[in-house]
């Protein structure tokens, strides 16, 4: 009797005195820990906007009195050799995402839905793909591409950084495909439809979430990729942003503030599609991890 | 009900019935991605098996080479650089994963409360890990900096420190500054994982328990963690196997310096190939590594597969 009542006596109490401030004390807890987690993304944007006059001071000003666009302006207006490498990175962002999703989607519905075989060795070795050292890639590629003629060259910079989007993406799409109801392509047949228009026309529209998610992450590989630039581009024409940053380490040195302006655009794409596929980025992550 | 009729009659049958969805031409469905892999990943590792038992460098890679048998092999063993790094490897390794690991799995706890406005905070410590590393990495440089570094000033207004310190270009504390860098790139993804694993997680084991009187620690020690038990080891594997390749961040930040304090074996391995272009010596390298990472692999691959099981 004794033992019943004690655990309904706390249950009446608690809802009633707790519920009113814990949870608001949980959410102050949190944001003082995202505060002081993404602190470095903070003195990035603080670094940048920092005139150089107040760069060198000792202790620095965690909050900057006169902001100053004048880092953005020297390396985006002034001078256009950044936005070049920009527009670089979004070619190569992009045509990694669109062939990755052009070769994958394919991929990972034939082996989430078709009777095939070997099936399990093709999942396995996409799985070990994805453990390749990017170092242990590039020194072949390297060779390799410069005897067909794709080092400095777009292509070659997207079909290395497919090495690692491509087994992502069919590894993260074909739990979405596994995910319809088994009768689609049957009932999609009787209506008139081949196996490429059932795939096309009934099957793909379903699995939008999955190809968003997919898309997203193909691009950001493409956009963050720095290996496969730093080894298979040399010239100007190709260096995405990202070589774009590391060159500017050794060119401007302790330019603090202009290296962190370079920074924050290269790092703005990601924060505007951050913010905007929020819902497809957490999916993401969780399922190019696991197995299905 | 074609379906369950033809069960009985077997897979012959089946076959027949959705003739065009069991065909060869099923194949096309996964060729551009088997010719993809053929062309860019299968033959370059090839490649690398080759030119690791070859003696192919700057001047002679585009000519007949020669074959020297395990010469690359042993002359990396003996090389002491390639102990260093092996061993700065391992201690990377260890150190980044036991903190993202526990911090990861101290948010992914908090997390799983349920309070305002948590959704939105928890997806918003995923910037750290979507960051590009190479803009991690110079962050990074800029605040461990010397002179102006905002860590200097921060460790020395509360006493810690005396006079500035050149975190990354001191022997002692290069690979850790690194590691640092690392495990705030690593802490989200670890989170996320951890946190899609706790709420899988059945409730009424929980209240069940309360019931018994069991503490929050009880709750956690009988009840999440063997639940857990899966994902964790899973998540441990994998956290290995991407933080034991990490090239870029340990590049920007020391490029293996100073005196290879900090070289790490994928710097190591870069350095042969691209340094001193010495192509044979840094495919060997890549090969150990590659041999490393299989044995991981395979021990992720038992453990996938030992899950599906369950």
């Amino acid at each position: 009797m004794a033992q019943m009542q004690i655990p309904s006596a706390g249950l009446r109490e608690e809802p009633r005195r707790k519920v009113r401030w814990q949870p608001w004390a949980k959410t102050a807890l949190s944001l003082l820990m995202l505060a002081v987690f993404l602190f470095p993304v903070y003195w990035m944007i603080r670094t940048s906007m920092t005139p150089v006059t107040a760069l060198y001071q000792n202790p620095p000003q965690i909050f900057p009195a006169n902001p100053s666009m004048d880092a953005y302006l020297d390396n985006f207006v002034r001078n256009r050799d950044m936005l070049r490498y920009i527009g670089n990175s979004f070619i190569i962002a992009t045509g990694t995402m669109v062939l990755s999703l052009l070769i994958a989607v394919p991929a990972a519905y034939a082996l989430a839905r078709l009777p095939l075989k070997g099936k399990a060795l093709i999942m396995i070795l996409l799985l070990s793909i994805q453990m390749l050292p990017g170092i242990m890639m590039a020194m072949p590629l390297f060779i390799m591409f410069s005897r067909v003629g794709l080092i400095d060259n777009y292509a070659g910079l997207i079909f290395a950084d497919l090495i690692h989007s491509l087994p992502f993406a069919v590894i993260t799409l074909r739990p979405f495909f596994l995910g319809l109801p088994s009768g689609l392509e049957e009932a999609a047949k009787i209506d008139g439809c081949n196996k490429f228009s059932a795939f096309v026309r009934i099957i793909l529209p379903l699995v939008k979430p999955g190809l968003m998610t997919v898309a997203v992450f193909c691009f950001l590989f493409g956009w963050g990729d720095f290996i496969f630039a730093l080894t298979l581009s040399s010239s100007d024409t190709v260096k995405p942003l990202t070589l774009g940053l590391y060159s500017f380490i050794g060119q401007y040195g302790t330019e603090w503030n202009n290296l962190m302006a370079v920074a924050t655009i290269a790092a703005l794409p990601i924060i505007v599609i951050f913010i905007t596929m929020q819902r497809y980025v957490v999916g993401g992550v969780t399922s190019g991890a696991m197995k299905d | 009900m074609a379906k369950t009729a033809s069960i009985a009659e077997g897979k012959r049958k089946a076959g027949r019935r959705y003739k065009g969805f069991s065909s060869w031409n099923n194949y096309l469905f996964l060729l551009p991605a088997l010719l993809f892999m053929a062309i860019f990943i299968v033959y370059p590792i090839a490649y690398n098996v080759v030119l690791s038992f070859q003696d192919v460098d700057i001047y002679n890679f585009r000519q007949e080479r020669n074959f020297v048998g395990l010469d690359n092999y042993v002359q990396t063993f003996r090389d002491p650089v390639f102990g260093t790094s092996f061993v700065n490897s391992v201690i990377f390794t260890v150190l980044s994963i036991v903190f993202q690991f526990t911090i990861g799995f101290a948010l992914a706890l908090f997390f799983n409360m349920k309070f305002p406005g948590r959704n939105l905070f928890r997806s918003l410590t995923l910037l750290s890990w979507m960051l590009p590393v190479v803009i991690t990495g110079t962050i990074f440089q800029w605040m461990l900096s010397g002179d102006y570094g905002v860590v200097n000033a921060l460790l020395q207004s509360v006493g810690i420190l005396d006079a500035p310190y050149n975190w990354l270009s001191e022997p002692k504390t290069a690979l850790l500054a690194t590691v640092v860098a690392n495990i705030w790139t690593g802490i989200p993804f670890n989170m996320i994982i951890l946190l899609s694993g706790l709420q899988t997680l059945p409730e009424h084991l929980y209240e069940a328990a309360k019931l018994d009187g069991a503490n929050k620690w009880l709750q956690f020690r009988h009840i999440t963690l063997p639940l857990l038990r899966p994902t964790l080891l899973v998540l441990l594997m994998l956290g290995i196997i991407y933080t034991f390749k990490v090239f870029d961040l340990v590049f920007i930040m020391t490029n293996g310096g100073p005196v290879n304090s900090s070289t790490v074996l994928p710097i190591y391995a870069y350095q042969l190939s691209f340094s001193t272009f010495e192509f044979s010596r840094g495919a060997a390298v890549s090969m150990i590594m590659f041999a490393m990472l299989i044995v991981i692999a395979i021990f992720y691959l038992r453990l996938t597969s030992k899950e599906e099981a369950n």
